[in-house]
């Protein structure tokens, strides 16, 4: 006879799962690299201040969603994007939407780290004084608090001067957030942001992400499942440019709903 | 039910099947010491429940091997999803399999305390509710081994039977005991073998409600309890 006991309710900590109100909402995206289709009709609600993950075998579409939300892919004439992405309810894709403005609302880091050759200070400085003319004591203030903010500011205060190609992978790839940071976004796109880098970077760069996501609205693309699971509140698996599954990224590990996710996770993926 | 794409890394689906094959020999060894102990309780073969007690290493050996193979799968493969919830089920089987072996242990136990000539009319209920109780056992790690959650289910709910049988018992040893008070102490050891086998089926059904966690991601639902039961189980 089992002890059966009286109805206990666990409260998850709110903590585990993104649920504060929609950033970014994408509404019937389809991407287009000239005739070719890259996404089909993607609808994406990603929580603000919150990491949400994205996952999916190589060509799946995960790094053209991304390149989506900062408009980057612009630069290249036969790419476009048809559909809505809603940032704070406006549609970033519709006519009038600056490129300035949404750069400055949405930081993107790269692969590879992508410093300037140009010294530690003046690669976070860019930034600032592309969008604003800060006095100097200001700006000296910005730099510092992104550097700090980036969990780089112990290793380089004493080497502002510096060029920046003299830092390792990680400190460049921890200078490029500190760049990004700068000019105070509140959105950050990180593609594959540690898969440059050792285990070590890899993780003070995690870390750095956990403490970032209650300041920013984080969308990090990973290879690494582990990572999606380590760092992210939310989910999203993608196949073939289809959105498949989105959820909290606990039931997405633990429980996958849909079939080809729970395949993909495991490593059965034909 | 078990899941047909086999994943990319062989070795991986290799130590799934080894660790499933290592469950199941423990339930095979902890349902045979339960057929086992009864046996030498009906025939009062005390010899035969000495090498009982003392086979139920066999059981902690394996026990402490499986531990090691699942430690070493979640630590070297990652596994997500259905094979991190099989895992960490098959972690929990093991432990509660190697507590059913001990209660197939205690039985055995008792044998020489039962009398060889002691007429207990109670006694001859007990091999119908091992048989039963081993039965579970079986079935119900056949199911973990098929990740079969509907025999799972199926095993939670043939318990209801052991506990009636539990409680039938219980009342027909307490009249024994009252009507010859010179066999309490003999009474007192086959309520506390009917009491182990109780166990037994409680814990099977533990398992069974680990194994439908493990294939299907859900919890069972809670079962509707009877009413108050006369031994207080």
């Amino acid at each position: 006879m089992n002890d059966s006991g009286a109805t206990l309710r666990i409260e998850t900590p709110a903590d585990a799962r993104g649920g504060g109100p929609v950033q970014i909402d994408v509404k019937g995206l389809d991407f287009f690299y000239g005739k070719s289709k890259a996404l089909h009709g993607v609808d994406l609600a990603i929580p603000a201040k919150a990491v949400t993950a994205i996952i999916g075998p190589s060509g799946c579409g995960k790094s053209t969603l991304l390149r989506t939300f900062n408009r980057i892919f612009e630069i290249y004439p036969d790419q476009r994007a048809e559909g809505e992405i809603l940032v704070d309810g406006e549609n970033i894709l519709g006519r009038g939407y600056g490129l300035s403005r949404l750069r400055r609302k949405v930081g993107m880091v790269f692969q590879k780290p992508t410093p300037f050759a140009s010294s530690i200070r003046n690669n976070v400085a860019f930034a600032l004084s592309y969008y604003d003319r800060l006095p100097k004591s200001e700006l000296n203030d910005r730099i510092e608090d992104a550097l700090k903010q980036s969990a780089l500011w112990d290793e380089v205060k004493d080497k502002l001067n510096s060029s920046a190609l003299g830092l390792s992978g990680g400190q460049q790839q921890r200078l490029c957030i500190a760049r990004t940071i700068a000019v105070r976004p509140e959105i950050m796109l990180l593609d594959e942001p540690t898969s440059a880098l050792d285990p070590i970077s890899t993780a003070k760069i995690e870390e750095l992400i956990h403490e970032m996501r209650d300041r920013f609205t984080i969308v990090i693309v990973t290879h690494n499942m582990q990572q999606a699971a380590r760092v992210s509140q939310k989910t999203a698996f993608f196949h073939l440019g289809n959105l498949i599954e989105f959820g909290d990224t606990a039931d997405i590990f633990t429980n996958p709903r849909v079939e080809r996710t729970k395949d993909y996770i495991t490593g059965r993926f034909g | 039910m078990v899941t047909g794409q086999s994943h990319t890394l062989k070795a991986f689906d290799e130590e799934l099947d080894q660790l499933r094959a290592l469950v199941s020999q423990m339930g095979g060894l902890a349902e045979h010491a339960i057929r086992e102990a009864m046996r030498c309780l009906m025939k009062r073969d005390c010899d035969g429940a000495r090498r009982a007690v003392e086979d139920d290493r066999k059981i902690d050996a394996l026990e402490a091997e499986a531990e090691r193979q699942i430690v070493q799968l979640i630590a070297l493969r990652a596994p997500m999803a259905d094979d991190l919830r099989e895992a960490v089920a098959a972690l929990k089987i093991v432990g509660v399999v190697e507590r059913i072996g001990d209660y197939a242990k205690n039985i055995a136990r008792r044998v020489p305390e039962i009398g060889p000539s002691a007429n207990i009319e109670p006694i001859s209920l007990l091999p119908e509710m091992a048989r039963m109780v081993a039965e579970m056992v079986h079935e119900v790690l056949d199911a973990f081994v098929r990740r079969d959650p509907e025999r799972a289910r199926l095993v939670v709910e043939r318990d209801a039977a052991v506990d009636d049988f539990y409680n039938s018992i219980f009342r027909a040893l307490v009249t024994f005991m009252m009507e010859d008070p010179a066999k309490i102490g003999e009474a007192a050891h086959l309520l506390f073998v009917a009491k182990h086998l109780e166990r037994i089926g409680d814990h099977a059904t533990n398992i069974a409600e680990m194994v439908f966690y493990a294939a299907t991601g859900e919890r069972l639902p809670d079962r509707p309890r009877g009413g108050r039961d006369p031994a207080g189980a």
